[in-house]
């Protein structure tokens, strides 16, 4: 985690010598300020308005009354249901994510056997694979389990889709608990359960905290596989909603806006709270 | 206009499916949590597109059966958008499918009907003369495959309507066109003192595809489309479709659809503010573009919202009263389903009851019932009711949408190439050619 | 490839990840080590859900499937059909370009803004949390906003002139998905520049200042040598990235305008889900594998997968 972890707690400055400001850069930066600062302004400022309002005021104008109309209409129109089932499918994606990566890590950095090492390369591999690609054979095969239109169905592949990576910075991590500890533990008479339960857990929690921050967002954003994998109104996970929104909301940008304002309230609260690990998770998202 | 539409709660009656299944779901035990259509039989689903005016109408013929039946009907609404992707994903697996479903007719449910997915409705129909008395036989028989109904009436007649602003047509001394010449003199007026003739959501093509439809059928008439659906050879290459392409592409060079039509999308509602708030002229659409003027934008529909006829082209052989759209819209029976029976009963006795007709028409529909002229006052406008209505028992012909009646794996290359002809990318060659390479 | 990948850092010449010791020796026998079953949950998830599906998109490629029933193989067909098809050219091109187009643009951004935001002024922090709002949004939300802000009556784009009909014409529905997924991914960039960008040893700088160098040759001489692996890592992610691009072509353009914005995941999303061709699909998802792997494997080959995994592994 020492990437994350420098973005964050901002360690050693060891930087290019300040005694000249660095213009050209001040300059970009200000640009995508900008760039970054405009839609967001807009999208707080559409959601606080009146439709007709909006419609008078025009796009860029502040607002000249602000309702919280639009939360209530969205919050009343089914963006509870769908925040259910979202973090249904995120809670259940994070502890499936991470009683299964865990052990894997452990194994593949304490295991001797061929089999670890074999399988840490086709997790590797993993890593390229575009979960788009599989769609269809994930279909059939989601189909044939019985599991279509069910969140267990968004769920499964969004885990599995998530473990190379989740497995690859819990093994980093692992791998720098040191020999001698687990030496004593054995000594102790510990097998290697307890090793993970009392050693490997506890020495990579903040890999863990990542890594279940980088599963958990993987799960709130997650589109393809619910969008294909499910058709129940009522299993509708907050993505999805939000393409519904567009449809009912119609030309009532400020509801639409509102919607997806409210998806991103919990990431947001998260940022807040707990910035480091949501950076972490982030990292791992990108790269995905 | 201050109270906004209450349309956006509807699509989510029928939250019945309880958090319990869904628990369930989340704890990994694969169990199917939509208790579809194999599961215990006591709930029959039905579903339907979301929009509100037909999940009103739909959820009282569902209150009066369920208020004394054993099975009782659940909704399931899915916006246009997934709704036939998902319905055909749902038909693949028997356990999925629901037991009564809405659809289009023709190509949305010939390979169903092929692969004898479906309850085939002759028989009872036969058996029941003042059941079938009770709708438009053309409207009936237009959901007719290979010669058997799979299909009871479900929704109103959805003929494509020329909209017009009456304000800005007034405003700009012009009357609705009943010419093509008329009609282009109209576009050039308006576009000249900067309105936009006729809103247009370009981003979606099956809003474009109006346009061929009318024009094809007014130059050849009904049986060009015909052969072309029926994949006859050489059909696409017939002049009419060739002169209709020419003609289009005339009218987009002429400004006829503002020069951003392209970037409007349908689901954005762009195309019909457009209209209302007086910035376009016109708008040709199906008969639910008055329906969600009535409930969006009020004011402009009890004022100013004007309808006619799609103009008559020089020198074509098309009827002038023939029109395009959905027929109507179907409910089609499932024949995995354990609810048949019941399924049956709930076409029967509701979708010609007098509560169904009048919600329809409080909501601007105009249901494709027999009995209607004696229900005129419910409709939420008599005189639209009554244009409807007229307009579809005085058509000679009434063409379903292209997109709806071709084959599935066509209908994509056709809104495709179309939308490449307004774009000024084909011509009318260019489009025929796409046609047929995508039917090869 | 397999000899890279089980290399692990053996170095501090990885700016952005520390060494780490290799303990594979042999320790005393005594130490208890976990069983290969602790493997097996990761492993059947994984085969089940991400490696069978790509066996059998290959399989699938050569059949025929509406969606119901079973698929019937039908050879080559597809394949045949799939050679002869001008408009797989046509997207595989789109999908080329948007992705040398989002590198190109996004990648000097991204370690502009980085190099500037591991600089330690106060304004700078808060800055930079704001240049990071746009990672809290799904891409669904992100598509979805600027669907509405690209409105060409009623959205941002409405007042500014000549972007009314940004999604209306082809180069400008292409200009409009690089900036948005520029404007979505440019700050998870950054971050990593940004903390690759404070691990430069201070010292190389303070060494060229005495020498006098300019601030460009800085950057040029040493910022930019020591972000070396961060660009190969950034650059990958951009890449594999930019060809599966799903949400923001459906949501955002729907492919158009007419097909001027269909890539290979939305082509092969439309011909199956839409047009129900699954097996023509499949073919085509399998020339996306292929594609995405290709381009993996040249860059891991160029660059050294090992320097990727260790930053990797870093964060």
């Amino acid at each position: 985690m020492t990437v994350v972890s420098d973005v964050s707690v901002s360690g050693p400055v060891s930087t290019p010598p300040k005694e000249r400001p660095n213009r050209i850069a001040g300059v970009f930066a200000a640009i995508w300020l900008v760039i970054v600062g405009v839609p967001i302004y807009t999208m707080v400022s559409w959601s606080l308005q009146e439709r007709d309002d909006f419609l008078d005021n025009g796009p860029v104008a502040l607002p000249s009354a602000i309702t919280l109309e639009n939360f209530t209409e969205v919050v009343t129109g089914g963006f509870a249901r769908y925040l259910l089932n979202t973090v249904i499918v995120t809670v259940a994606c994070v502890v499936l994510t991470l009683a299964v990566a865990i052990p894997a890590a452990y194994a593949i950095v304490r295991s001797t056997s061929w089999l670890s090492g074999f399988a840490f390369r086709i997790f590797l591999l993993g890593l390229a694979i575009p979960a788009q690609a599989t769609i269809i054979p994930l279909y059939l095969i989601i189909n044939r389990m019985q599991l279509y239109d069910s969140l267990t169905a968004i769920i499964l592949p969004t885990v599995a889709f998530g473990l190379p990576l989740s497995i690859l910075v819990l093994a980093g991590s692992l791998r720098d608990v040191s020999n001698e500890l687990y030496d004593a533990m054995t000594i102790d008479g510990a097998g290697p359960f307890r090793i993970l339960w009392q050693l490997v857990v506890p020495m990579s929690r903040g890999s863990i905290a990542a890594v279940g921050t980088y599963a958990a967002l993987g799960a709130w954003n997650q589109f393809l596989f619910p969008l294909i994998l499910t058709q129940n109104p009522d299993l509708r996970v907050l993505t999805l909603g939000l393409q519904r929104f567009r449809q009912e909301f119609q030309i009532n940008l400020p509801g639409m806006m509102m919607a997806v304002m409210l998806t991103a309230l919990p990431v947001f609260v998260l940022y807040l709270v707990a910035r480091r690990w949501l950076i972490a998770g982030l990292a791992g998202m990108g790269s995905r | 206009m201050s109270t906004l539409p209450r349309r956006k709660f509807l699509g989510l009656v029928g939250a019945g499916v309880g958090a319990g299944l869904v628990g369930t779901t989340a704890s990994g035990c694969g169990t199917d949590a939509t208790g579809g259509g194999g599961d215990g039989g006591e709930q029959m689903q039905i579903w339907v597109l979301q929009e509100e005016a037909q999940n009103v109408a739909h959820r009282v013929a569902l209150d009066s059966f369920n208020s004394d039946a054993e099975v009782r009907g659940r909704l399931v609404s899915t916006s246009n958008d997934g709704y036939r992707d998902k319905l055909h994903t749902a038909m693949g697996s028997a356990d999925n499918a629901p037991d009564v479903f809405y659809n289009w007719g023709g190509g949305s449910i010939r390979s169903y009907a092929r692969d004898d997915l479906l309850v085939d409705l002759t028989p009872h129909l036969e058996q029941d003369q003042a059941w079938k008395d009770k709708f438009i036989p053309s409207v009936l028989d237009a959901g007719m495959i290979d010669g058997k109904y799979y299909g009871i009436p479900a929704r109103g007649m959805q003929p494509i309507i020329l909209f017009y602003n009456k304000a800005v047509l007034a405003d700009h001394d012009l009357q609705p066109p009943t010419t093509w010449d008329e009609l282009l003199a109209a576009s050039d007026r308006l576009s000249g003192n900067g309105v936009i003739p006729f809103a247009l959501a370009g981003g979606d093509a099956w809003c474009e595809l109006v346009w061929p439809e009318y024009l094809v059928d007014r130059i050849g008439g009904p049986e060009v489309f015909r052969a072309i659906a029926a994949g006859e050879e050489g059909a696409w290459r017939h002049p009419a479709l060739i002169r209709s392409m020419n003609m289009i592409t005339d009218l987009v060079e002429r400004g006829g659809f503002g020069d951003s039509f392209a970037s409007v999308r349908w689901e954005g509602g762009g195309a019909s503010t457009l209209i209302a708030q007086g910035q376009a002229g016109m708008h040709l659409m199906g008969s639910w573009e008055y329906t969600n003027q009535v409930t969006d934008q009020p004011e402009y529909a009890a004022n100013d919202l004007g309808f006619a006829d799609f103009p008559a082209v020089d020198g074509g052989v098309g009827d002038p009263k023939a029109i395009v759209g959905n027929p109507t819209n179907y409910f089609s029976i499932s024949k995995s389903s354990p609810n048949v029976d019941a399924a049956l009963e709930f076409l029967r006795t509701e979708m010609a009851s007098d509560a169904y007709i009048d919600a329809w028409l409080k909501a601007g529909d105009v249901p494709a019932t027999t009995n209607l002229e004696a229900r005129m006052d419910a409709a939420a406008n008599r005189d639209y009711a009554e244009l409807v209505y007229n307009m579809v028992v005085d058509a000679p012909s009434f063409q379903l949408s292209w997109d709806q009646a071709v084959e599935r794996h066509l209908a994509q290359p056709m809104l495709d190439a179309l939308a490449k002809v307004f774009l000024g990318q084909l011509d009318a060659e260019g489009f025929v050619a796409a046609n047929e390479n995508a039917a090869k | 490839m397999t000899a890279t990948v089980r290399v692990a850092p053996e170095d501090g010449s990885d700016a952005t990840a520390p060494a780490r010791p290799v303990p594979r020796r042999p320790s005393r026998p005594a130490t208890s080590r976990p069983s290969s079953w602790y493997l097996l949950p990761a492993a059947l998830f994984f085969g089940v859900f991400a490696a069978f599906p790509l066996v059998l998109v290959v399989f699938l490629s050569f059949t025929s499937w509406e969606g119901i029933g079973d698929p019937a193989l039908i050879g080559l067909d597809n394949w045949v059909r799939l050679v002869g098809d001008a408009r797989v050219l046509d997207v595989v091109g789109t999908t080329l370009l948007l992705t040398v187009l989002g590198w190109a643009t996004q990648t000097p951004i991204a370690l502009l803004l980085g190099v500037w935001a591991a600089g330690p002024q106060r304004n700078r922090a808060i800055l930079s949390s704001i240049f990071f709002l746009p990672l809290l949004l799904s891409s669904a939300a992100v598509a979805l906003m600027w669907s509405r802000l690209l409105d060409p009556y009623f959205g941002l784009a409405a007042e500014f002139g000549p972007f009314q009909n940004i999604l209306g014409t082809p180069s400008g529905a292409l200009a409009a998905i690089v900036f948005v997924t520029g404007w979505q991914f440019i700050p998870f960039h950054t971050l990593l520049y940004q903390a690759a960008a404070r691990n430069v040893p201070k010292v190389l700088y303070d060494a060229a200042t005495i020498d006098g160098a300019t601030r460009w040759h800085m950057f040029w001489y040493i910022t930019l040598p020591q972000l070396r692996n961060t660009i190969i890592t950034s650059s990958t992610i951009m890449v594999v990235g930019s060809l599966t691009y799903f949400e923001t072509i459906l949501l955002l353009t729907n492919g158009g305008p007419g097909t001027s914005t269909y890539t290979v995941p939305f082509e092969m999303y439309i011909r199956g889900f839409r047009s129900f061709e699954f097996g023509y699909a499949s073919a085509i998802a399998t020339v996306l594998v292929v594609v995405a792997t290709a381009i993996s494997l040249i860059i891991v080959k160029f660059s050294g997968f090992a320097k990727m995994r260790s930053t990797m592994e870093g964060m």
